[in-house]
């Protein structure tokens, strides 16, 4: 069975738009730009004349200007730093958390200035994985609408002073037996806490109040139920042999993504011998990043969740001899027979998760996970996440305090509740009745703007700060820049309202860690000597000793009566995007412009429907309809996303920002009043929703990928496990072209002789990447890896809707059509109709495949021999190389490229009021890489394999006297990927670990046929299913 | 036209004199002052003001040269043993230890010598920048030469064009032509370019050739800023530093080594020395109180002021930012010498551009330079390998290694 894959809905049902689009990759018409067009017009009034005496003065004026230098001033430091070289870059291990994701990171810095988020290996809970939210918070450092001082009643102020002032106010307010409430995100800072603590202990009528926008307090209750203690357990899937997740998008943002991202990586290699995969099967509504990569996607309504759990812990406690529960029947009743089996199969050696915040639920997979003894294995409950401790019900209990007055002041740290509040308005009018309203906010946002005074906090890059991220797993934050405005780190705040003798939080996190973690250890006699060690490691990690054994105590009957029923009707799913998460970073350009890893869409949120449910409800593509749950009602446009669910609608959080910043304002819709609390938890699915559609036009997204269409080619190769252990290059057929002699390999055939090339035979170095399709798992990492590294300029949504994004690197992905050669003949199709019904959506239910590309570093490059001026060559180690002062724009190049990996510069993307993301003023600037060229208007980029990390590399070793190691040369997308699927290395060196993958049965070049050798290899797919194996159409 | 010939001659008899002049006087002590120079300025200058220590301006007849030669060897030595005349300078000069210095008697009497001959000297010029205005002057004269004899040509011109018109005339007279009528205005113009087609023509090919050539130069010299030499905030002169102290560039450029950038020395490096040395010899405090202002110290009190000012150098070599250089791979692993670019920095009173910085010129050196292999372990394997394609001989240059590769230098 041959399998097809499209692109997007648009190419199923080859919309007349897409056709268009595909047969003009290029898409322009002149004049390019209607609205710098616009403009430009109406203002004009100048005549052809004009314009011509305009030309000729500013060409003289130009070349006058030329022939003087202009004087350039070079001003060193008064005092360098002795730690500081011009021009080599420092790293420094630190720690992102901002409450919603948990990192332990590694800093580049050039000249003092932090430019590059890389992970750190030293780790043991993120391993040196970052995703696309940790690679991008080097740019939020550099946010213009950063809070540049104090701020009280909107008015500018001073430290003194509104220190004064509010020490004054909370001083009264306690006296007056009013509650004073500090609302953080979870809160895992040893030190944060004790300041907290501190400040309870000064005003005692305070308290700490934990609230998440998305959050886990279901999760907690439902272990307290089973176990006993209200905590989170820590996961290991790297030892799962089964893993099956109801709605838990673990890939993602389920409670540890990074970490999650990296040990299910390691399952899903086929190296060094490891001939075995995890099973991964997902149960979900929506098609998250975990269900795209899970081995079995079982589609269910959100309501059905719930009795789909239950049956499974039926099925699972009738092999384990568990008593069996009251369950409703679902349809999926037959699949989790196998299921089971497979769980049980591997008792011990399997993980069952759940995204719901239903404790009742978590009660029911705690349950399983039991009867399966995973605890203990690839679940630990002594080793407790702290990551995720909200408290929904004392976040509620907070809100009836506010409005009933008896809450005297409130101080907001790291959360934006106004933003995420389900009812905007009534939040607003609830902490209108609070006296004394602090935010710590790093900028007005939605809810500084209710607040009396704004003490804005540091950048986490600005910060000393510490976490303990698992019990025993302690990671330190230190600045890497002093700070840029006149902030002050909120733990300081706390401080000093609090009268604390230690003012400065630095000494404070000293004194906590000399108090609480050096005693953990015992290697070091000085605690200098551990902090100084601990702080550059970046993390601390404590033995500690695991408890006995763990003994369910929930009550699983109850708990199954009181789960929730499926419901009929239309149902609506809540989710985080890859790129904003729940919101907090919202006005960091890079993410928005980061494509979903699934929908493709940049700069947008969207109600994602299932074709065929769309065409019943009478939807379009952009139709913009108002969903209605409960009170609240929220408008916006419909994406058609297949393999969603039927009767369901997905949205993403994270959007309709209004008080962010220029970048993020506005952009897509608020669906944050969608969440619903019920039974004391926050709700992130609803049923019996109400839909009407407008009669608004038709919204317009900014899709990238129909625009990068292959023509259906065979791009993705796949295979089952099954078959690849019986033939290593199942799947993977050398792709042959017909000649008079018979099939022939594209080499064989090749235009050039190999020996006429002066450097093909790579005497030195042969640089190349390797990508293994197993382990990608499409998250858009090491896009934004690759913007950070190589200065690529944001363009914003209606360039991107003209297919003018700039990224070098994308990540294409496809979903398979049911109808196939193979049984198009069964089906009773001609060759005419096969080729169209494999254009068409014919399985609600396809596989989805993610395939990063970027420059394939061709070396028989089809852009070379077109370049008529040479701006592009080839190297001798195999490099494409591409000189932008070289060239000149006709972009014959990118036409004949058969990856689609040239980005044209259609406008000066720095300077340009036209593009006001970081690159156009002098704070986002620092960003910037200086050893890349920011580059200008009319000139052709692309994938450099990051040439400068290469030659830094490079040169380091020579200056040793040694030839470079595998491993120490990466490229920003392998450096950034969490589950190292790209690898980067030397052909030539034949112990590097991309000779060994390349010689590997699995890999193949894209596009062989084409005959372009590229230096870049893919590895093909290979699922663990019980089907037949996937057959491919050259065998 | 005299005038030029007399002028040159002069200037060049001038700059000869100065010559033999410094040469003789260095060539009567050559030891000594090589010797004061390598280890005494730091601290003392041949004058009456003091440095670190004393000014030494006729310090040979204040002291007894027995004397001199113990205290130089070691100061401290004779100050314990309670010698009065020791006990009162270490004390007059604030308690400061002079360094000891293991000379030979013969090599401090050289010094003395030279401090003699510099107090007897009448108030000392420096020779060097006259030297080199000498140089300048010689370098003129070429040029000058060039325009006197094509000025000479052109006078000889105009003097046999009216001497030949003068003898047609007188011939004419004699002949009993009239005297032709003088056209003037445009009809004489008409006339003169009929009888001159010839003239005309090359005129016309002349100049399109010369403006050609001038204009295709003066489109190539654009952004190219060869002795490119701007005025400095601080008269810094690498002549002064290089040359005469003796300062490894490294030590202050020390990031040659290390990094892409060599890196302009912040001030605090300037200090390691100049705490000390609070006067030059040609600038006197005026040019040293700059860094004082920079780095904001107080010489009265000695000590930091924690005002600090930074020092805007004018950059003077200026590589255009789309071209990636790296210094450290040419100073550490190619092994090339500060001044093959750079040029004669040592001899810079005020420092130039001296290279190019043109592609071409990037490149032509890559083409000629050969790479140095040896006892360097990166390259070993490789050479072997690239003997055997290109010969046991051949010269492997940066260009073989793929030095002229566009992304070397551009992405």
């Amino acid at each position: 069975m041959e399998k097809r894959y499209w692109k997007g809905v648009d190419e199923l049902n080859n919309d007349p738009e897409f056709v268009r689009l595909r047969n003009n990759e290029f898409f322009e018409h002149l004049p390019l730009n209607e609205s710098l067009q616009k403009k430009a017009e109406s203002d004009s009034s100048t005549s052809r004349r004009d314009f011509l005496k305009f030309l000729g003065f500013s060409v003289a004026a130009a070349s006058l200007a030329a022939c003087d230098a202009p004087v350039k001033k070079a001003i060193p430091y008064v005092v360098k730093p002795e730690e500081i070289t011009l021009g080599v870059p420092n790293y420094y291990a630190s720690t992102f958390a901002d409450g919603s994701d948990y990192c332990s990171v590694l800093i580049k810095t050039r000249e003092g200035r932090p430019i590059k988020i890389e992970g750190n290996e030293m780790s043991s809970v993120t391993k040196g994985a970052t995703n696309a939210r940790v690679q991008a918070s080097v740019l939020s450092l550099y946010d213009n609408a950063r809070l540049q001082q104090p701020m009280a009643k909107k008015k500018r102020t001073e430290w003194n002073t509104i220190d004064a002032e509010i020490t004054a106010k909370l001083t009264e307010q306690a006296a007056a037996g009013k509650k004073i409430a500090v609302v953080t995100s979870s809160m895992y800072s040893p030190s944060g806490k004790r300041a907290l603590s501190d400040f309870i202990a000064k005003y005692p009528t305070a308290s700490h109040v934990v609230y998440d926008a998305v959050s886990y307090y279901g999760m907690l209750k439902g272990n307290e139920l089973s176990f006993g203690k209200s905590v989170i357990p820590s996961y290991s899937i790297d030892k799962a042999e089964v893993i099956v997740s109801f709605n838990a998008d673990f890939l993602q943002n389920w409670l540890s993504p990074i970490e999650f991202a990296r040990q299910y990586g390691e399952t899903r290699k086929l190296r060094k011998g490891k001939r075995t995969l995890s099973k991964h099967h997902q149960f979900e509504s929506m098609l998250s990043l975990s269900g795209a990569n899970a081995d079995q996607r079982h589609k269910i309504k959100p309501s059905q969740q719930s009795a789909v759990i239950a049956s499974l812990y039926n099925k699972v406690a009738a092999l384990t001899g568990g008593t069996s529960v009251n369950a409703t029947a679902t349809p999926l009743d037959k699949s989790l027979d196998g299921i089971a089996k497979e769980l049980v199969a591997a008792k011990g050696k399997s993980v069952v998760m759940s995204g719901s915040n239903d404790p009742n639920e978590q009660v029911m997979v705690n349950a399983i996970n039991f009867l399966l003894g995973n605890y203990g294995s690839t679940i630990n409950l002594d080793r407790t996440c702290n990551l995720k401790n909200s408290n929904d019900a004392a976040y509620a209990q907070l809100l009836s305090d506010m409005d009933n007055g008896s809450v005297g002041a409130v101080i907001f740290w790291n959360t934006n509740p106004a933003y995420t509040a389900s009812n905007p308005k009534a939040f607003a009018a609830t902490l209108a009745k609070v006296p004394v309203k602090i935010s710590l906010s790093d900028r007005e946002d939605e809810t500084a703007q209710g607040c009396d005074y704004v003490c804005p906090d540091h950048h986490y890059l600005e910060s000393w700060g510490d976490a303990e991220a698992y019990k025993g797993s302690f990671s330190l934050m230190q600045p890497t820049i002093r700070p840029l405005f006149n902030t002050r780190q909120a733990g300081e705040s706390l401080l000093k309202w609090s009268g604390s003798a230690v003012a400065d939080y630095y000494t404070y996190i000293r004194n906590t860690w000399n108090a609480v973690v050096f005693p953990m250890q015992n290697g070091m006699s000085s605690f200098d000597a551990f902090w100084n060690q601990s702080l550059r490691d970046g993390v601390f990690e404590a033995s500690f000793v695991i408890g006995g054994a763990t003994s369910f105590t929930g009550n699983v009957a109850a708990a199954a009566d009181l789960l929730g029923k499926p419901a009929a009707g239309i149902e609506l799913t809540i989710y985080e995007k890859a790129g904003l998460g729940n919101g907090a970073g919202g006005n960091n350009p890079w993410l928005h412009e980061l494509p979903d890893p699934i929908t493709k869409v940049c700069w947008d949120n969207y109600f994602a429907v299932l074709p065929a449910y769309a065409e019943k409800m009478g939807w379009r593509q952009g139709t913009v309809i108002e969903v209605k749950v409960g009170n609240s009602t929220v408008k916006g446009p419909v994406l058609l996303q297949p393999a969603m669910s039927d009767e369901t609608i997905a949205v993403a959080l994270g959007y309709g920002r209004t008080n962010c910043g220029k970048a993020g304002n506005n952009v897509g819709f608020n669906a944050y009043p969608l969440v619903s609390m019920t039974g004391g938890v926050q709700k992130y699915y609803a049923s019996g929703v109400a839909v009407n559609k407008t009669v608004e036009d038709d919204y317009t997204f900014a899709l990238t990928q129909t625009h990068h269409t292959m023509m259906g080619r065979d791009i993705v190769k796949e295979t089952s496990l099954a078959a690849w252990l019986k033939d290593p290059k199942a799947g993977n057929a050398p792709e042959l072209i017909a000649s008079p002699e018979g099939p022939k390999t594209p080499e064989e055939l090749d235009l050039w002789k190999t020996e006429d090339e002066p450097g093909f035979d790579r005497l030195n170095h042969a640089w190349g990447l390797g990508i293994d399709l197993n382990s990608c798992i499409g998250c858009g990492a090491c896009v934004i890896a690759c913007n950070a590294e190589n200065n690529v300029p944001v363009v914003g949504k209606d360039e991107i809707g003209r297919a003018r994004e700039m990224h070098w690197i994308r990540i294409d992905r496809y979903y398979t059509s049911d109808t196939t050669k193979e049984n198009a003949e069964d089906k009773g199709l001609g060759k005419l109709d096969m080729y169209g019904e494999m254009e068409k959506p014919a399985s609600d239910n396809p596989q989805i495949m993610f395939q990063p590309v970027m420059c394939q570093h061709c070396n028989h490059a089809p852009c070379e021999t077109v370049c008529p001026v040479a701006a592009t060559t080839h190297s001798s180690d195999g490099l494409n190389m591409m000189a932008y002062n070289r060239c000149v724009g006709t972009r014959y190049c990118a036409n004949n490229c058969p990856y689609k990996v040239r980005r044209y510069n259609w406008f000066k993307y720095s300077d340009n009021d036209q593009f006001p993301y970081n690159m156009n003023d002098s704070l986002g600037k620092m960003v910037l890489n200086p050893d890349v060229t920011v580059r200008s208007r009319g000139v052709m980029e692309k994938c450099s394999m990051c040439i400068q990390r290469i030659q830094y590399g490079r040169l380091d070793a020579k200056k040793e006297g040694r030839r470079p190691k595998d491993g120490e040369i990466k490229t920003a997308c392998a450096q950034g990927c969490p589950t190292n699927a790209i690898v980067f290395g030397d052909y030539n060196d034949p112990n590097s670990q991309i000779s060994e993958l390349f010689k590997d049965e699995r890999s193949y070049h894209l596009l062989a046929s084409v005959g372009t050798r590229p230096s870049v290899f893919y590895q093909t797919k290979v699922w663990n299913r019980t089907e037949e194996p996937v057959k491919n159409h050259h065998s | 036209m005299l005038r030029y010939v007399y002028r040159i001659l002069t200037i060049n008899a001038l700059a000869l004199s100065l010559i033999v002049i410094f040469q003789t006087s260095t060539q009567a002590q050559p030891n000594g002052e090589a010797l004061f120079k390598a280890n005494c300025t730091a601290c003392h200058v041949v004058g009456e003001d003091v440095v670190v220590g004393p000014g030494l301006k006729n310090v040979h007849t204040k002291y007894k040269e027995d004397w001199l030669i113990k205290w130089i060897r070691n100061s401290q030595a004779l100050v314990k043993a309670g010698d009065p005349q020791a006990v009162k300078v270490y004390e007059q000069f604030n308690k400061v230890a002079m360094t000891s210095f293991n000379l030979s008697d013969d090599e401090i009497k050289s010094i003395i010598g030279y401090i003699k001959t510099e107090s007897e000297a009448a108030p000392a010029v420096a020779p060097t920048p006259q030297v080199a205005a000498g140089s300048d002057a010689k370098e003129g004269g070429s040029s000058l030469t060039l325009i006197l004899v094509l000025l000479t040509l052109i006078i000889l011109f105009v003097i046999l064009n009216r001497v030949q018109k003068g003898l047609q005339r007188v011939i004419n007279d004699r002949n009993g032509i009239p005297e032709p009528e003088k056209l003037t205005g445009k009809a004489g113009l008409k006339v003169w370019i009929r009888g001159n087609k010839k003239l005309i023509a090359f005129l016309f090919i002349a100049v399109s050739v010369v403006g050609s050539v001038a204009g295709w130069n003066a489109l190539a010299g654009i952004g190219v800023n060869q002795n490119y030499a701007p005025d400095q905030p601080i008269k810094f002169s690498h002549q002064l530093h290089v040359t005469q102290n003796k300062i490894d560039c490294r030590y202050c450029h020390s990031g040659a080594e290390k990094s892409k950038n060599a890196g302009i020395p912040s001030p605090n490096l300037c200090m390691n020395c100049h705490k000390y040395v609070k006067k030059g010899p040609k600038y006197g405090t005026e040019e040293i109180s700059k860094i004082y202002e920079a780095i904001g110290w107080d010489v009265d009190a000695q000590q930091y002021t924690g005002k600090t000012k930074p020092i805007k150098w004018i950059r003077v070599h200026n590589l255009p930012e789309l071209a990636y250089f790296n210094h450290s791979q040419h100073v550490t692993v190619g092994g090339v010498a500060c001044e093959t670019c750079h040029g004669p920095v040592g001899e810079m009173e005020v420092m130039k551009q001296f290279s190019p910085l043109t592609m071409g010129w990037c490149i032509q050196c890559h083409r000629d330079t050969p790479v140095k292999m040896e006892g360097n372990g990166y390259y070993s394997e490789i050479h072997e390998k690239y003997k055997a394609k290109y010969g046991p001989d051949a010269k492997l240059t940066v260009e073989k290694l793929g030095g002229t590769e566009c992304a070397r230098c551009h992405y």
